[in-house]
């Protein structure tokens, strides 16, 4: 029998490897750069490796340019790779462009962090690579395997990240805790692709789409209770209430650069892929889930702003803001089609200010790692003015202040609440950005309102110094928040162009 | 040219950010130059502005977010007119007069970016320009109250900053749903301009009443009103002396402006069934602030109290939804800009010279500084709104279209001007009369420079008190078409005696 | 509704087989578990509480530290063995992927090599 079906060879996938671009080359650079560390006993210069991973992530953003171009092109439009298991479509090249963007910006960061802290090797850079490359097959997934190992590679190097700070406890815990709890919600989101590939019978997101538009499932069960399960996976990744235990401790004991990464990359490439399984394919199902989107966005939204304030750990404040954050980017999503630009624009934006924030805490935490407290930040008005008006305009943007790009993001989802006249979540949203104002507001009264009689001290403790590469990526990430917030329209047209397209094998 | 009148203090804030932090010479230097460049434009478009036409003049209407349908749209009226040219006044006054003992770099940089927001607010056409302006001027101004103010600075920056945020939160949900259920009502594409919105006029009553209510929560809080006012005090005493001048002459407008552009202007049958309500709080305020003021022992918290007073009369005034009414509100906006922030600047030398606001220790300075208390008399006189002084006209005309309209709370309101007297009067006998004691008597009268500051302003009080005509003029027409504007969708407005220019005529047709 | 019950009552009745298996199981260990303790007698001597170790007297205590080594093993073996498992399937059909199945099981092995060759360089593999 074996032998009869050696002369019939299986028919092979057409890949079109240079849509695969910007894939291919952050995977293959992070091997590239795993493969000569091993083979070297000698560490590379200084700086040479962030140099590399910084050049490997900007020939990925330039990749992407011209398909975006063939994406856009009427003639061609989006178009399903390797057989309809990878979409490309301009939703996929947005968010690779944000990837890439934040490899660079941490990689700048991490590089005068590992000096500071003596952590030898480039594990880190290729780590780094490997999951924006994860998150790049997650986001660019038209099948709901495909995604799973995107997020699984995106996911697990993260883990690691995590832990790499070999000299400090809390960055153990925080990977230990990171990984099992990881582990836990990817069952769930992996229990839940397996019963909707029950009720659909593909896992094909194209297809599913197809099978959901073309017939009317009259027991359902199995298909909300999947919903429920990815959205569950998805809530952890995002980070969103009650999932949302593991954030604040990881985000505390992570090394601060690989904060920076995992709140603005991963939460990105979650934010994307659960877009994409919701409000594309499954918008049929729409009312089955905007109920249970619109309780996480609450949740998330108060938790996120109300925990926050009560904390005297900067880090831990910021991580909390993340949640809040995440509860915004939730209301986009919650108005399905109408909100995905937004959603979007919010990714976008947030990127650039919570990079900026997490590398500021970097400097301010200075040898260690470990000086994060409100202490901490007294004084630096004084004694780094520059580093601490970019905190501020940083901080300032995420709570909302006009002409900074965190306005029009949480201006475009108020308007994507309204546009589906859901008031009571747009009410809740702004009162909660309210709220969160005074969060931010208190790390810049201890950063310039210093108390009296320690005026002539300087700053509390040893003095903050701030390597070349991380000022010049806060420097970006400030640029770029105001330049959201005074020149937006290209912006927004941007992510107006990259709306989410499904292709599938059935035509 | 608005842009530019706008951009010129926003640039300069830059410039100065740049400059070296060690020459404080060049910091105030730049500053001057900045803000009276913005100044100059601002008094460049009083000259230029055509009396006599109600609409809007030098219009600047570019796209800047097509796809949000947000776009840079400027613009002038008569009821506008004269705030701008009050913030071209003021802040170079205030930036000449006062100088900070330390960190003169932030400081001016913020005071110019201040400037640039306030100027902002009162051009801003497009619902969402104007919201991002109203809420600019909320950081430079929270910067310099807690960073160069007095005693308690960073509760109460921090209380005037959180205060107002939650005001204007629901106002950024209220603005949004203008804007879509403007676009579902009258289909077309998504707009956020207020002249288009105001003339459509599409959105439901209902819905419309509940974004009214979003708005006023907003402006109240920025006016302020009874019972929001708590911000107003602390933030006051514990300003320093060129941000009380800048917050009780420009900032307090801002809420007021509010209430005529955004309020009656966009919701004209919201702004009648609410009328009542405002009318209320803003009667109560007169009375209430009157009485908290007279019961104050710190000078500067009396004045900021008084200006609680004062600005009741303009929303009541502004709610009599009379011309006269209006006319007496804005009349009253840029009086009130004038007379306080002068009074402000001399409890700021008091403060100077003494270090003391306590008015229990301070007494008979008008022995040993006749000047200075010669021109705290004017000053307070037209506080108070003597007749002859510029504090008159304003009030005056208020309770007139108040009278008309809303008589009793006019009653009511009428009782405030005699306790304003009342505390402003007890106040300066304690702190001018009397015999100086130990401490008192070194205290300095009041020096060229200082004059040279307080000159214009009491020029102004002088000029606009007894003549006014030229600035009701400019600010009649625009009175007029609002008022028929409101009568047109709203009931019981009584607009039969309005008459619009000739060329107004012919535009409101259109 | 009777159709989807019988038809639920069908597979169940298949679980209710392994319930009952369970259930003797357990009922079995337990009643030669009660018989015993009723019959036996109980002396306590303290070396009956001793740890076991194959009749002789323990040495030291009962917990121990485990190498790290075998720990780094163990974890290389799980990778190395599961591997072999993604192999076997493409081996059987080897002829039918062709060209393009070798490169990709080509790619497939050498980044796990990869992985091996940099515990190598690390110094992980070194027993000692």
């Amino acid at each position: 029998m074996m032998f009869a079906q050696i002369q019939r060879a299986l028919p092979t996938p057409e890949v079109t490897w240079s849509a695969l671009a910007p894939q291919l080359i952050l995977m293959v650079g992070g091997v590239l750069m795993l493969t000569v560390v091993s083979l070297f006993k000698k560490q590379p210069p200084k700086g040479v490796s962030a140099a590399y991973a910084v050049i490997v992530a900007a020939a990925a953003l330039i990749s992407t340019i011209p398909l975006w171009h063939r994406v856009l092109n009427p003639k061609e439009g989006p178009t399903g790779l390797v057989s309809n298991a990878i979409g490309l479509d301009g939703f996929s090249l947005f968010i690779t462009g944000l990837l890439c963007i934040a490899v660079i910006l941490v990689a700048l960061v991490a590089d005068g962090y590992l000096v500071r802290e003596g952590i030898e090797g480039p594990e880190l850079f290729v780590l780094l690579l490997l999951s924006a490359s994860g998150g790049v097959v997650m986001v660019s997934a038209n099948d709901l395997i495909v995604m799973f190992i995107g997020l699984e590679i995106l996911s697990i190097s993260a883990y690691v990240m995590a832990a790499m700070h070999a000299r400090r406890l809390s960055s153990q815990e925080a990977g230990i805790k990171y990984f099992v709890l990881g582990a836990f919600a990817s069952a769930f989101l992996l229990y839940g692709i397996a019963m909707i590939y029950g009720a659909t019978g593909s896992t094909n997101l194209g297809d599913i789409q197809t099978f959901l538009s073309q017939n009317v499932l009259l027991h359902d069960g199995l298909l909300v209770t999947g919903l429920a399960l990815m959205l569950v996976g998805f809530g952890f990744k995002i980070g969103a209430v009650p999932f949302h235990q593991w954030t604040p401790d990881v985000y505390q004991g992570a090394p601060s650069p690989v904060t920076a990464f995992m709140a603005s990359a991963v939460k990105a490439a979650a934010f994307a892929g659960m877009i994409r399984v919701f409000s594309v394919t499954f918008g049929t199902y729409v009312l089955d889930w905007r109920p249970a989107v619109f309780a996480l966005a609450t949740l998330s939204l108060l938790a996120g702003s109300i925990l926050a304030v009560v904390q005297t750990n900067v880090k831990r404040m910021l991580a909390y803001s993340s949640i809040s954050h995440a509860g915004f980017i939730l209301v986009g999503v919650h108005a399905a089609s109408k909100g995905t630009s937004a959603a979007l624009f919010y990714l976008a934006a947030y990127t650039f200010m919570v990079i900026g924030s997490f590398a500021v805490v970097t400097m301010v935490g200075r040898t260690g790692d470990g000086r994060h407290s409100l202490d901490d930040y007294k004084g630096l008005g004084r004694s780094r003015p520059a580093l601490a008006l970019a905190f501020a305009v940083l901080l300032l943007a995420q709570a909302g202040a006009p002409f900074t790009g965190g306005f029009f993001a949480k201006f475009g989802v108020i308007a994507a609440a309204a546009s589906s006249h859901n008031w009571s979540l747009a009410i809740i949203a702004m009162l909660t950005a309210a709220i969160s104002a005074f969060l931010y507001l208190r790390i810049i009264v201890f950063m310039y309102f210093e108390d009296t009689g320690d005026a002539s001290a300087g700053v509390h403790g040893p003095s903050v110094r701030i390597p070349r590469a991380a000022s010049f990526a806060i420097g970006i990430a400030v640029v770029a928040t105001l330049a959201l917030g005074i020149i937006p329209q290209p912006f927004i047209q941007l992510a107006k162009d990259a709306v989410p397209q499904l292709s599938s094998s059935t035509p | 040219m608005l842009t530019w009148m706008i951009l010129v203090p926003a640039i300069g804030a830059v410039v100065i950010a740049l400059l070296p932090r060690h020459r404080p010479d060049l910091h105030k230097l730049a500053a001057v130059l900045f803000s009276s460049v913005g100044g100059a434009i601002a008094l460049y478009m009083l000259s230029q502005f055509h009396t006599r036409t109600p609409g809007f003049q030098f219009v600047q209407n570019s796209s800047w977010i097509p796809s949000l349908g947000i776009g840079w749209h400027l613009g002038v009226d008569g009821l506008s007119l004269f705030l701008l040219a009050l913030s071209g006044l003021l802040f170079p006054l205030a930036i000449i007069g006062v100088t900070p003992h330390e960190d003169t770099k932030p400081y001016y940089s913020w005071m110019l970016l201040l400037m640039a927001g306030s100027m902002g607010v009162f051009v801003a056409l497009d619902l969402v320009v104007f919201f991002l302006f109203f809420e600019i001027v909320l950081i430079p101004m929270y910067f310099l109250i807690g960073l160069w103010g007095h005693g308690n600075r960073i509760y109460a920056a921090t209380k005037f900053f959180i205060y107002t945020m939650f005001g204007s939160a629901l106002m950024l949900v209220g603005i949004v749903a203008t804007a879509y259920l403007h676009q579902s009502a009258s289909g077309g594409r998504l707009t956020f301009d207020l002249v288009r919105i105001a003339t459509d006029q599409s959105i439901g009553t209902a819905a419309a009443r509940w974004i009214f209510l979003s708005f006023a929560l907003a402006f109240s809080v920025k006016v302020p009103l009874f019972p929001l006012h708590t911000w107003l005090p602390d933030a006051h005493t514990e300003a320093p002396t060129a941000g009380s001048v800048i917050l009780a002459g420009v900032m307090l407008k801002l809420g007021t402006y509010g209430f005529l552009r955004f309020g009656l202007y966009l919701f004209p049958e919201a702004s009648k069934t609410f009328a009542p309500v405002l009318l209320t709080l803003g009667t109560i305020g007169i009375v209430y602030g009157a009485v908290c003021a007279t019961m104050q022992r710190d000078l500067k918290r009396l004045v900021a109290y008084s200006s609680v007073a004062h600005l009741g009369f303009i929303v009541i005034g502004t709610f009599s939804l009379t011309v006269q009414g209006i006319e007496g509100g804005v009349l009253q906006m840029v009086n009130h800009g004038i007379s306080t922030p002068a009074l402000f600047l001399l409890v700021g030398m008091i403060y100077e010279r003494r270090h003391t606001r306590r008015i229990d220790e301070l007494s008979g300075l008008q022995k040993v500084a006749p000047v200075m208390a010669g021109v705290f008399t004017l000053v307070m006189l037209a506080s108070i709104g003597l007749p002859g002084l510029n504090g008159f006209p304003g009030e005056f005309l208020a309770l007139i279209g108040t009278f008309r309209s809303a008589r009793w709370w006019g009653v009511v309101a009428a009782s405030g001007v005699i306790l304003a007297a009342l505390y402003l009067l007890w106040a300066y006998q304690r702190v001018f009369h009397g015999e100086p004691t130990e401490a008192n008597r070194s205290f300095r009268d009041i020096t060229f420079a200082e004059g040279l500051v307080m000159a214009p302003l009491l020029v102004l009080i002088v000029f606009c008190g007894l003549y006014p005509k030229p600035m009701l003029d400019r600010i009649e027409p625009s009175a007029k078409a609002l008022v028929v504007h409101v009568a047109k969708y709203a009931n019981d407005v009584d607009a039969r005696d309005v008459e619009l220019p000739p060329v107004a005529a012919a535009e409101s047709g259109k | 509704m009777l159709g989807q019950l019988s038809s639920a009552s069908d597979s169940l009745r298949q679980y209710l087989t392994v319930a009952i298996f369970i259930g003797l199981g357990l009922l079995l260990a337990g009643v030669f578990l009660g018989l015993s303790f009723l019959v036996r007698p109980s002396r306590d001597q303290p070396q009956k509480y001793l740890t076991y170790e194959s009749g002789v007297d323990p040495v030291g205590t009962g917990w121990s530290q485990s190498q790290v080594r075998y720990y780094i093993f163990a974890l290389l073996f799980v990778m190395f063995d599961v591997e072999a498992v993604f192999i076997f399937p493409w081996a059987t059909q080897v002829e039918a992927y062709g060209l393009f199945g070798l490169v990709e099981m080509g790619v497939f092995v050498g980044i796990l090599l990869l992985g091996l060759v940099y515990a190598w360089r690390k110094g992980v593999l070194r027993w000692v």
